[in-house]
């Protein structure tokens, strides 16, 4: 059976990555991490594990090359976050081997593999061959995590960081709130004027009994929501029931993040935003005028149930 | 020497906004325009910035990717003259039809070797985060590894650069980091780095009279064998209702919009 490395960053993956690496062939794990890997976590899937004690993307490239170089592996799996992407497109670019993104399945060919991937957005699937060995970074929740099912040896690896020094690390502020486990999701957009006006978007969420989350420019840019509430393309994926888009103009990456809902709702002033394409139901006006009603209409049913 | 110029990467995208379906329900992509990828824009702008510290010059490279040449170049030409209007001075530009669909396996290395080949020396490569069309956020690192230049990924601010080396902010999923790099450096820059601006007109104007050279790969002394084939690109149908309820009396769009959701089953009140 041919060699398959996976690549794990949260033990929390891994299950899903070895289901898929499983039907490839013989999985070897590569988990990284900042602390000591708790070995609990990472063993039991009956292989064994190469236990790098550092997060950082400089180190991850260093052990992946030394991996490859000794186990000549056929296919390397990992997902798609921005420390396994940054540390194995240095090691792709080293040996030229061909690497995908957010690839959601996987076909073996002997020689070659097929994948498939979004595109343009995910508004295009992609099909696409590859020349072995190649590099494939999934989508999460594309298989059921695997059962653990025997004992593993661990390895600990040691390497060096590379010449980028870190000086020093902030956590971000995250709400730890599962916007992709919400029935009815509020989203907000540029439409808001002001942090202090995404009141009326928490209260008509807390009237559904759902969450606020929001567009990139929102949280990543002006930090008006943590940033665990960034939906679309380079945030979280969802899929409720509702989603009420609200001065949102529907931008092909945020969209794309939204796809997999029920139904799709958008308020925006502008007629001709690309949202109300993408909707089910829209009103087409300033959210000043319609959340104050729309708030005061489920507050009165609210009070008659 | 201290190294003082800049390098940008510039990409002829595939619009997403834009996405036809052939009758067979495949991606249109003949008629697809091309433009700059929203977040080389960035990139162009933090070089505004970072060439007033360096007092260097600015190089734009640009390798077509969807071909053919004959139906992109105006669209290649555009992206180009974006960046020459904003901070280039000069634009260097494969566009072999040979190698198009390219795959971020010869992007790379076309870059690599035209970097080298031209003698360019720079203090910084500067490319976005990711592509609008294949979004892959590979090529830029694949180049520094080729150059064998350091590598920082998702910059979304620059601290300081000076006595060869540069301190950064990357902004990860769950953390920022400071991170100090030596130069030459390829970073890759966020949309949050900063708000770039359209050129002005007369930046337009004075972009024309600035030389493009147009590079072939037999002048590189490149030839590629393909890794990847691409087999399939097809369009997802998104069916939405597109229900629009362009009511002027509030009151009255609401309880429309109320009475869909109620029918919808979706309002838990
Ligand atoms: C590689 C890449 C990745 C990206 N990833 C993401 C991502 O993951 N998630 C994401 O969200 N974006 C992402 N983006 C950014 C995306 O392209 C858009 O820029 C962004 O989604 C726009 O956010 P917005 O809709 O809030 O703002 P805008 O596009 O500015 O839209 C604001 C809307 O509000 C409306 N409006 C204004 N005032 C009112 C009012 N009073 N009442 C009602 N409506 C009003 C306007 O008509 C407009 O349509 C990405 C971009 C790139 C290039
Ligand atoms: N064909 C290309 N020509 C020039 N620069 C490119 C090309 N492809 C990618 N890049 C650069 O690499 C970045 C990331 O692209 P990608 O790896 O496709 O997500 C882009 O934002 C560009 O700066």
């Amino acid at each position: 059976m041919q060699n398959i490395i996976v690549v794990s960053q949260k033990p929390s993956d891994l299950g899903e990555l070895i289901a898929i690496a499983r039907r490839l062939g013989e999985p070897l794990i590569l988990a990284f991490q900042e602390s000591a890997v708790s070995i609990n976590e990472i063993t039991g899937y009956g292989h064994k594990v190469y236990r790098l004690n550092s997060d950082r993307p400089e180190a991850l490239y260093y052990a992946i090359k030394s991996l490859y170089d000794s186990l000549k592996p056929k296919l390397i799996i990992g997902p798609t976050t921005k420390n396994v992407k940054d540390a194995l497109s240095l090691f792709a670019g080293l040996y030229d081997i061909p690497l995908a993104t957010d690839v959601s399945s996987i076909e073996d060919r002997g020689d070659e593999v097929i994948y498939k991937r979004g595109f343009l957005s995910e508004r295009v699937i992609m099909t696409a061959s590859v020349r072995k060995p190649a590099i494939l970074l999934v989508k999460p929740k594309i298989v059921s995590p695997a059962e653990k099912i025997g004992k593993s040896d661990v390895i600990d690896l040691e390497v060096t960081a590379g010449d980028v020094k870190l000086l020093e690390r902030k956590p971000k502020v995250l709400s730890g709130i599962k916007l992709e486990d919400a029935d009815i999701v509020v989203g907000v957009g540029r439409g808001f004027k002001s942090r202090e006006d995404l009141k009326l978007a928490l209260e008509l969420a807390n009237l559904l009994g759902g969450q606020v989350g929001g567009t990139r420019p929102i949280a990543a840019d002006y930090k008006w929501l943590p940033e665990d509430a960034w939906i679309g393309i380079s945030g979280k994926r969802i899929a409720p029931k509702l989603y009420i888009a609200i001065g949102i103009s529907g931008a092909p990456q945020h969209m794309s993040g939204v796809s997999d809902s029920k139904i799709i709702v958008a308020i925006n002033k502008d007629k001709s935003a690309p949202i109300f394409k993408l909707s089910d139901y829209g009103i087409v006006n300033d959210l000043y005028k319609v959340l104050p009603i729309l708030i005061s209409r489920l507050k009165a049913r609210a009070s008659q149930k | 020497m201290e190294l003082r110029d800049i390098i940008v990467l510039v990409k002829a995208s595939l619009n997403p906004e834009i996405v036809r379906q052939n009758p067979n329900g495949s991606y249109d992509i003949e008629y697809t325009p091309l433009k700059i990828s929203d977040i080389d824009r960035n990139a162009l702008e933090e070089a505004v910035k970072l060439k007033s510290i360096l007092g260097g010059k600015v190089y734009a490279i640009s390798v077509l990717t969807w071909g053919p040449l004959k139906t992109r170049d105006k669209d290649l030409r555009l992206a180009i003259q974006e960046a020459l209007a904003k901070v280039a001075d000069e634009a260097y530009v494969v566009a072999d039809d040979s190698v198009t669909p390219t795959d971020q396996v010869i992007v790379s290395n076309i870059i690599a070797t035209l970097i080298k080949a031209k003698g360019l020396r720079p203090a910084l490569v500067l490319a976005g985060e990711a592509s609008i069309d294949e979004s892959t956020s590979q090529v830029p690192a694949r180049v520094a590894s080729k150059l064998g230049y350091s590598y920082v990924g998702y910059v979304r601010k620059i601290i300081d650069i000076k006595n060869g080396k540069i301190i950064v902010e990357r902004d990860l999923e769950e953390y920022t980091e400071i991170l100090e790099s030596p130069l030459p450096a390829v970073l890759s820059v966020t949309q949050e780095i900063n708000e770039p601006r359209p050129p002005t007109l007369i930046q337009i104007r004075m972009a024309s009279k600035k030389p493009v050279h147009y590079v072939s790969l037999k002048d590189l002394g490149l030839e590629f064998k393909m890794k990847r084939t691409i087999m399939d690109m097809r369009v997802l149908t998104i069916t939405r209702k597109q229900v629009v309820i362009e009511e002027a009396n509030v009151e009255k769009a609401v309880d429309r919009l109320l009475e869909y959701l109620e029918k919808e089953g979706v309002l838990r009140i």
